[in-house]
């Protein structure tokens, strides 16, 4: 009897340090900012609501644990359910160690030991060519009544810019982008900026454009062709793909797959598995530094801060 | 009665850790595997490992807050909900309690790894079968949140979110009824269905009704569900982590770009990816160069309803046999929606 109880404030305690454990890793990807390589910015608030909650059960459970070795009453008091880790059954096997327990508790340790020992790396280039890139918002040209977007833009430019009543926001931004002189693909709106160019590919032609992005390439890519991309994530890295421009260099065996770099060329056109898209003539070229968080985030309500 | 019952629970242990062993002796053979062909010093540095690492916890701290909220909502169910209280609530007429159902989503728009838990305990508190799994299938998907994202990722074609929000429901109706029809209620787990209703009774006859002890027995009651819950969750996160690191996905495209194959691709890959609903639009997106429109409503119906993770957590609350047979009935009736929306889209 006296052996069950303490195999029970063990498990208890095993729990609270597990629930700790769980608490303090989030606490320190977000310290060190490292929480952005694993999920997009907005859900950061909810993990840290978690982290918090995770920390307060633990202080709890420590409570149990410690109330478990002093009275063994509270398990038999309202205990019942305190012990259903191992899969509800009322007897009291579940207090004893078994090869069962133990795979549990280990399931829950191995992410804190990955997690802890394994340096946070990002993968963002690891997975581009499981993917395949992205190509946003290319096929909508047919579809729906032709509209100009309102507004107080140039009639010439508003022509310029004609689509159907859903991709408004786009031609937009298209304008605005066609106002530049050279149209610069930083983090903000890399996907939108991408989206748009593809959706108006003609109007975009000769314009220049600078980006920086990592190097890959996927068969059926001409031998002067390769990719610039960066890799886009909607919620977690589950959902990451590359979005990224075809660029076209005489020399493009100077360029590495995986290597970042900053691009400077002129914007013409391509076909890229059966859509036309835009692609970079590239006139300059340079290494860049990988920057610490490597995705780029869509942005839902781009249309309204425009 | 009782002679049976402890004659289950003499044989459980044994037969459960044979299980168990299987599952360590198999990893132990994986990992010399690995170690006899490329060594474990190249392991720890290897790219692929790194991947299924940052895969594997981002899925897990994604999924958090949600199976959090889950486990909370089901402790205070168990806590301060009783099980008349349930039943009042929930439509006699099954037709009636099916469409509650489904609009239940609406209010509590969290997704699976939330619902589970929540689902686990109103069960054992009296909620039928039918509702419960209309809901489950359903309410990952039929909820503001869900159909706001998928408006935005095709903000040309609204009528994709529209196919997707009522391909998902007539299914989850349909499923619904028949499990009203066909099924023998009782398909949980663990047959602890009385005795726990009894427990709780006489539990609330101790009258420890302080808020100190209820504050504690929330707290005791999160901490069980986390744990109960949590290992289909991480082990759900190991599968997706491998099947996204070692399986391409261009190589499951090569398998079917047109007709009713691209609907089975893109219904596999979606229980395959097992993203959360939230986001899976924008990669079906992403994919409509590729594949038809229909196949596309395909993978994010399908994925949200039956995918890896949620398996998984299914598994935690139904016996295995009833999960199978739920998987292929929505697999069924998601498929034969897809081969009537291509004629439409």
């Amino acid at each position: 009897m006296i052996k069950n109880i303490r195999a029970t404030s063990i498990h208890h305690f095993i729990k609270a340090t597990i629930l700790l454990g769980f608490s303090l890793y989030i606490l320190q990807l977000t310290i060190t900012g490292d929480i952005l390589q694993f999920i997009v910015p907005q859900l950061v608030i909810y993990v840290k609501i978690a982290m918090t909650f995770l920390m307060i059960v633990s202080v709890f459970q420590y409570y149990i644990a410690i109330l478990s070795l002093k009275k063994t009453v509270i398990i038999c008091e309202c205990g019942h359910d305190h012990d259903h880790v191992f899969g509800h059954d009322h007897s009291h096997h579940s207090d004893k160690f078994t090869l069962k327990t133990g795979f549990i508790y280990g399931l829950f340790l191995l992410p804190l030991l990955l997690g802890f020992l394994l340096p946070n790396q990002s993968v963002a280039n690891a997975l581009a060519s499981n993917r395949g890139m992205n190509l946003i918002g290319v096929t909508s040209h047919n579809q729906g009544a032709k509209v100009e977007v309102d507004g107080n833009e140039d009639p010439a430019l508003r022509k310029l810019f004609t689509t159907n009543v859903y991709d408004k926001d786009y031609a937009k931004l298209g304008m605005m982008l066609y106002k530049q002189d050279v149209i610069e693909m930083k983090d903000k709106w890399f996907i939108e900026k991408l989206q748009s160019m593809n959706m108006f590919v003609n109007n975009f032609q000769e314009k220049e454009i600078k980006i920086t992005g990592f190097i890959y390439r996927e068969s059926g890519l001409a031998s002067d062709q390769f990719i610039i991309a960066r890799m886009g994530m909607t919620h977690c890295i589950a959902d990451i793909s590359p979005f990224g421009i075809v660029a076209e260099a005489a020399n493009s065996n100077e360029f590495p797959n995986n290597a970042w770099v900053t691009i400077t060329g002129k914007i013409g056109k391509t076909t890229y598995k059966g859509q036309p898209v835009i692609k970079i003539e590239v006139e300059k070229s340079e290494q860049a530094k990988a920057p610490k968080v490597q995705y780029v985030y869509p942005d839902w309500e781009f249309g309204s801060k425009l | 009665m009782f002679l049976s019952n402890t004659a289950i629970q003499k044989d459980t242990p044994t037969k459960s850790n044979r299980h168990y062993l299987f599952l360590i002796s198999l990893v132990i053979i994986l990992l010399l595997y690995i170690s006899s062909t490329v060594g474990f010093g190249s392991i720890w540095t290897s790219s692929k490992l790194q991947l299924f690492k940052m895969m594997f916890i981002s899925v897990i701290i994604e999924a958090m807050p949600f199976i959090l909220v889950g486990v909370f909502v089901s402790a205070l169910l168990q806590v301060f909900v009783t099980d008349q209280m349930i039943r009042k609530f929930i439509p006699k007429n099954p037709i009636l309690g099916i469409i509650a159902a489904s609009v239940l989503g609406i209010i509590f728009p969290i997704c699976e790894c939330g619902m589970v838990p929540a689902i686990r305990k109103l069960i054992k508190k009296g909620m039928p079968l039918y509702v419960a799994t209309t809901f489950i299938l359903v309410g990952p998907i039929l909820n503001p949140i869900v159909f706001l994202s998928t408006i935005t990722a095709f903000r040309n074609q609204p009528i994709v979110a529209f196919s997707r929000m009522g391909l998902a429901f007539s299914v989850a109706l349909i499923v619904g009824l028949i499990v009203y029809q066909f099924v023998n209620s009782n398909q949980l787990r663990e047959e602890v269905h009385s005795s726990h209703s009894e427990h709780h009774h006489s539990h609330d006859d101790h009258s420890h009704n302080t808020v100190k002890n209820r504050v504690i027995e929330v707290m005791g009651h999160s901490v069980s569900e986390f744990f109960d819950m949590g290992k289909y969750l991480v082990f759900g996160s190991i599968i997706v982590g491998l099947l996204q690191v070692f399986v391409s996905q261009n190589s499951l495209i090569e398998l079917g770009k047109n007709g009713s194959a691209s609907n089975l691709v893109m219904m596999g890959l979606g229980s395959i990816l097992s993203l959360c609903s939230t986001s899976d639009a924008f990669v079906a997106q992403s994919l409509q160069t590729i594949f038809p429109k229909s196949s596309l409503v395909g993978f994010m119906v399908f994925g949200p309803m039956i995918n890896i993770k949620g398996i998984l957590m299914m598994l935690a609350v139904f016996r295995s046999r009833f999960v199978i047979i739920l998987s292929i009935f929505v697999f069924i009736f998601v498929f034969i929606g897809t081969l009537v929306l291509q004629s439409f889209l």
